[in-house]
Order: C-alpha cells, then sequence, then structure tokens
C-alpha cells in the first residue's frame, strides 16, 4: 500500500531509484562476468602449464581418460546443480542433495544384486533407476510435502540409503558381470570409451533442458524468486519434486556407470559427496550470472579431474590434491560470499 | 591334505633358503637408474600398509630408479582412476598392493594387455609376475592351531570376516576353517562379525561388546579371531571394558602396539601372526630390478618370513621384528 502511495507521489524518486537499481545490476553483471572470464582463464591456464610440463598431458588418450574417470562425478555434480538451480542457491536454506553419494552406493548394489539374481540387463537398468527415483521421491516429500530444510531432509535420506545399501552388501565387495556393464567399460567409439560417451550425451541433454527449454527457464525461476514464481503460476512443488528425482535418476545412471568401472558393488560410495558439493559450488564461477549451470558444473568437474590427473603425471603426490581443493573450495565461496554481499547478482 | 602339507613343508624350506639366498644377494640387486616404478596402493592408513608402501618408494629411490608412487586412500574409484592414469604413464613396471581382487583384476589385465609388466605385493593374481607376500596359508594355520589349542579345543568363537573379497584376508580365514574341521567342538557364532574401514577399530569396540551382552556368561564365547589386527584391537579393549578377559583374541600383521599387547601377561590379546611389511615391499623392488635386468624366471610368489606372537615369545619376537 505504502509503496503505491509513494509510487503515485514521488515518480521523480522511483525513477532515480530505477537508474541505481540499473546501475547496481550492470555493475553486478560486470563482475561476475570477470569471475567467469578468470575463471575460465584459471583453467585454461592450468592446463596450458599441464600440456607443457607434465609429460602425456595433451594425448588423446590421456585426455579421454580425465573424462572417463569424471563420468561418475560429473553425473552427480549435474543433479546437485539441478536441486541448487530449483531450489535456490542459499547455502542454508536453499536447494541441496546430500543423500547423492549414499544414492549412488545403493543404486550400484541394487544393480549388483539384481544382476547377480539372474535378471537381465534391462530388467536391473530398470530396477536401479526405480531405486535411484524413489530415492528423490522421498527427498521431495520431505522437502516439498513436509517442509523440511532440504539440508536436514537429504542429510537422513543419506542415512537411509547408506543404511539400505549396508543390508543388500552387508558392507562387503560384490561382484557383477554382465554384457551391458562389459560394454560400458570395453566398448569404444571414434576413439572415445561409451562411459565418455555416456557423459558427453547426458551433458548435451541437461544443457539443452536446463538452459534451452521453458521447463528449463521456469526452473531457474522457481529457484531465483519463488514467491514471484509462485504468484506467476507456476506450480513451484511440482517443479522442486522434478529437480529431486531427476537427481535420483542421474545418480542411478551414475552408479551403473560405476558398477562398470569397479566390477560391481564397493562399500564406501558416500566419500564422493564432498567432491560433488564442490564441483558444483566451483560450477557458479563459470556461469554468467554466479548460478549454478549444467555448462559450468562440466568445467568444473573437469577441471577437479584434470588437476588430480596432471599431479599424478608431474609426480606430484596424490596428498597435495586434497589440499588443493579444499584451497579452490575456500576461494569459490569467497568469491560467492563477496558477490552476495555487495548486492544481488 | 597331505600332499599341500608336502608342498607347505617344501615351501617352507624353500623360504627358509630363499631367505638365506636373500640375505647373501641383498648388495647384488640390479640397479633400477633411470627407470620409473608406478607404485599403487589401495590405502595407507594402516601399519602394514604403510610400511610395505614406504618400503617400496624407498627400495626404488635407494636402487636410482623413480618411483611414481599413488595411495588411493581406501576409495576404489581413486584406485582404477590411478591405475587408469599410470597405465598411460606407461611405467617400466607397476606394482600394486593390496584392494578388492574383483575390482583390481579387469584393470590389472589392462596393464598386461599394454605391455607394462605388472609386480604385487599380498595381492594374488593371474596377471602378477611375482607376488611378494608373507606365506598366508602357513599364517593362517599356525593361528588357528593357537586358538585351538588356547581354548582346549572347545568354545564358540566370534569370527570377524569382512574382508574375504581380499585374497590374502580369503587364505586366511580358509585356514582357520580347515584347521577347525579337525576341532568339532569348536563353533563359529553366526552370523560372523563383518570388519569395516575406516573407524575399524571403534566399529569392532561396539560389535564385540554388544556381543559381550547378548552372551553374558564366562564360558560363552571363547575367543576372537579376525583376519588383520586393527579389528583385534577394538576386541581387545573391548574385552577388557566388560571385564571378561577369559575371552582370548587373535589376529594377523603384528603392528607394535598390538605385539606389545600380547606381551602384556593381562592383556586378552593371545596372539598375533607378524609380518614384515617393510621388508615384504623392499623384496618386491629387488624382483621388479632383477626382472628388468634381464631375470624372467622369477617364481610366481617370494615368501617373506612371519611370526606367530604369543604370549611365552612376545618380548624375543618384538626384537626380532625391530619393534623394541
Amino acid at each position: 500500500m505504502s509503496s503505491n502511495l509513494i509510487a503515485e507521489q514521488a515518480p521523480a524518486f522511483l525513477d532515480s531509484s530505477a537508474d541505481l537499481e540499473d546501475r547496481e545490476t550492470r555493475r553486478a553483471r560486470h563482475r561476475s562476468q570477470i569471475i567467469r572470464l578468470g575463471s575460465i582463464a584459471a583453467l585454461v591456464a592450468v592446463f596450458a602449464y599441464f600440456g607443457v610440463a607434465a609429460p602425456g598431458f595433451a594425448n588423446l588418450g590421456n585426455l579421454a581418460n580425465i573424462v572417463e574417470q569424471s563420468t561418475v562425478l560429473a553425473l552427480l555434480a549435474f543433479s546437485m546443480s539441478i536441486v541448487v538451480l530449483g531450489g535456490g542457491g542459499d547455502v542454508i536454506r536453499g536447494g541441496i542433495d546430500l543423500s547423492l553419494g549414499a544414492n549412488l552406493g545403493l543404486c550400484a548394489a541394487a544393480f549388483t544384486v539384481a544382476s547377480n539374481a539372474g535378471f537381465s540387463d534391462p530388467v536391473a537398468v530398470a530396477i536401479t533407476l526405480a531405486v535411484g527415483a524413489a530415492v528423490g521421491l522421498v527427498n521431495a516429500f520431505a522437502v516439498v510435502a513436509l517442509g523440511v530444510l532440504p539440508l536436514l531432509a537429504t542429510l537422513a535420506v543419506m542415512n537411509i540409503c547408506g543404511g539400505a545399501e549396508l543390508v543388500l552388501t552387508q558392507n562387503t565387495v560384490i561382484s557383477a558381470n554382465s554384457p551391458l556393464l562389459s560394454y560400458i567399460t570395453g566398448a569404444s567409439w571414434l576413439g572415445l570409451s561409451m562411459t565418455d560417451w555416456i557423459l558427453v550425451g547426458a551433458a548435451i541433454l541437461l544443457i539443452a533442458l536446463v538452459h534451452g527449454t521453458r521447463w528449463g527457464l521456469r526452473l531457474q525461476a522457481v529457484g531465483g524468486q519463488r514467491q514471484a514464481a509462485r504468484a506467476a503460476g507456476l506450480r513451484v512443488s511440482a517443479y522442486l519434486t522434478g529437480t529431486y528425482v531427476a537427481a535420483g535418476l542421474l545418480a542411478a545412471l551414475a552408479a551403473i556407470v560405476q558398477a562398470a568401472r569397479l566390477s560391481g558393488s564397493s562399500p564406501g560410495s558416500g566419500d564422493i559427496l564432498l567432491s560433488v558439493v564442490l564441483t558444483s559450488l566451483m560450477s557458479v564461477v563459470f556461469s554468467r550470472r554466479l548460478l549454478p549451470s549444467i555448462g559450468g558444473t562440466l568445467l568444473s568437474v573437469l577441471f577437479i579431474g584434470g588437476l588430480i590427473n596432471g599431479f599424478q603425471l608431474l609426480n606430484v603426490s596424490s596428498y597435495w590434491v586434497n589440499g588443493v581443493q579444499g584451497v579452490l573450495i575456500l576461494f569459490v565461496v569467497a568469491v560467492r560470499s563477496l558477490s552476495l554481499r555487495r548486492g544481488s547478482v | 591334505m597331505s600332499f599341500r602339507k608336502r608342498l607347505l613343508a617344501g615351501l617352507t624350506l624353500a623360504i627358509g633358503l630363499g631367505a638365506l639366498v636373500s640375505a647373501a644377494q641383498a648388495q647384488d640387486v640390479p640397479s633400477l637408474k633411470g627407470k620409473r616404478i608406478g607404485i599403487t596402493v589401495a590405502g595407507t592408513e594402516h601399519y602394514w600398509d604403510l610400511k610395505a608402501y614406504q618400503g617400496q618408494i624407498d627400495e626404488v629411490k635407494r636402487l636410482g630408479g623413480i618411483p611414481v608412487a599413488l595411495d588411493a586412500g581406501r576409495n576404489d574409484s581413486r584406485q582404477i582412476a590411478q591405475i587408469q592414469t599410470l597405465i598411460a604413464q606407461k611405467p617400466d613396471v607397476i606394482v600394486e598392493q593390496l584392494g578388492s581382487a574383483p575390482v583390481l583384476a579387469p584393470w590389472l589385465k589392462k596393464i598386461r594387455a599394454a605391455g607394462i609388466p605388472l609386480f604385487t605385493v599380498d595381492t594374488i593374481s593371474p596377471y602378477s609376475i611375482n607376488d611378494t607376500t608373507s606365506d598366508n596359508y602357513s599364517i593362517g594355520e599356525k593361528l588357528a592351531l593357537q586358538l585351538a589349542s588356547d581354548i582346549k579345543g572347545r568354545g564358540n568363537i566370534l569370527v570377524f570376516n569382512g574382508f574375504y573379497s581380499v585374497p590374502v584376508c580369503a587364505i586366511r580365514y580358509d585356514e582357520l576353517k580347515l584347521v577347525l574341521r579337525a576341532f568339532p567342538d569348536i563353533h563359529i557364532i553366526q552370523p560372523e562379525l563383518r570388519d569395516v574401514i575406516p573407524n575399524t577399530v571403534q566399529n569392532a569396540y561396539s560389535q564385540v561388546t554388544d556381543l559381550l551382552q547378548k552372551y553374558p556368561n564366562k564360558g560363552d564365547i571363547a575367543a576372537v579371531w579376525s583376519a588383520w589386527d586393527v579389528p583385534q584391537v577394538g576386541a581387545t579393549q573391548a574385552i577388557i571394558a566388560a571385564h571378561r578377559t577369559e575371552v582370548r583374541t587373535y589376529g594377523v600383521d603384528g603392528s607394535p602396539d598390538v605385539v606389545k599387547m600380547v606381551a602384556d601377561p593381562n592383556s586378552p590379546a593371545a596372539a598375533v601372526a607378524a609380518q614384515q611389511p617393510y621388508l615384504i615391499g623392499k623384496t618386491a623392488i629387488d624382483n621388479v630390478a632383477r626382472y628388468l635386468a634381464g631375470d624372467h624366471d622369477l617364481p610366481p610368489y617370494t615368501f617373506v618370513p612371519a611370526i606367530l606372537v604369543n604370549k611365552e615369545n612376545a618380548a624375543e619376537a618384538a626384537k626380532e621384528l625391530g619393534q623394541s
């Protein structure tokens, strides 16, 4: 009411405030542009350095290896980015899915157990996807229907998944062998393995879906301004549910790739969660508006993958990689906090 | 059975001779100058793992080679990625230490397919030119016999069997079962326990505490067996805390803290089969050096002697192991 009053009585003030906002927005956009270009330059510089200094880094085979080694992480990081996009970027109250690592383990166990129980590959894949989607639905139920903070809801679901995996595997390695698993690790096309192609395919599909379709744009609206999206008539809860289910399905796909690489199910999949959070956080510095994006996530996953690979080729102790990852996460979070403090982007 | 015994006796003799020979030849190990040796290990948080890893790295350096040493931090995916990159690096040799056999098998095959000689430490694999290890058949048998004799051939025992996928653990477990066939009055309490990584000690502590409550009377449980000695630490602490020191514990590896526990007359830790992990790592690299110098007639296994440490010989054994 009062704002209407002001609007009627002081058009001049409003004009100047709009001007101010414009300038502020422009400045923020400028800043995020600098961060983005700086980050891309850093990535290019690091890769160029490895290309010169690390023997074999720039070989096509080695680059394909980096992509292959990054596939499981990338699929999970895509999931995380989609959930963050839909739920909003606030670290405490926004969208986050901490159950992704545990869901990966559970789905890999489900595939392995189903495969060993004599189910054919298509049935085992269907079971695995169903398990992943079910975990996503449980997350969505807790977040959307019960209104639990995503951070806490998915933390609880993480424990449920971890427990269910232990029940299935008794915390032991279970090996599996199926035509699909051999195909994923063995077959190759145009010099790239099937694992590489799964990542390429998933990335193209998700970039198109999230950044090129009406669904994707509305999803970003839901994450950016939930009230406004609701007022505009978007079914916010359906979009949020969609993000968690999509995340679950992607975790199931990642699990099948992991089962192929590890010849079955192996305890300890949950360890990947920190890397998933890191790469998803990092993705914002590679995108235009300091929001997570699929392309940005892909770049940050390849950045981490290239870093680990380059260190190994340079014969730098693998212990350093953890430290460098920590520094990166601190850098990214600092950049984000600073830019948020200076005004929204 | 008797054939196996004869085989084992033969092997033991061969090991004894081998030890003498290798001591005499210690200075004759060829140089590794200019050679790059890839070393991939599943993890190093356990005393055994770390010592064997260091033994390899030190020996490669001592012989003038360049170690490309990779610790996977007990993460299978990471170890597979490291092996994949290592194959692309084309080192002169790759040495693999421990890990899950079914997970590793296809990747060890790829190492050989890439034309890189593969050696293993404590890992049986058809793709390995030589596996340097303790004689786990003898370790498992001696430990089981010590247990059976300590509990006078009668009673219920708890068994940690979480790592049957690790071949050396499988051998020790199978030997236990083989020995127990001769002792029908010793029963393994079902279900068997699963030891875990990480938090092995805490987890073993809580599992054993729970079972001591479930079987509250003296004599309900006679002993706890585990395929390595970290669960043994947790089990021993749980037994002390529950004032049930009549229950004895048995394990394998011989970390210094466990050897000390066995040496303590009041500790329930009854015996530990102590290996020489540093020497195992060093010996594996010596084999690599011989191979690269043209000796392609290496045996598939090189056994490094282990010592069964019990209440009687603990102090002496600690000295022999260089731990005191």
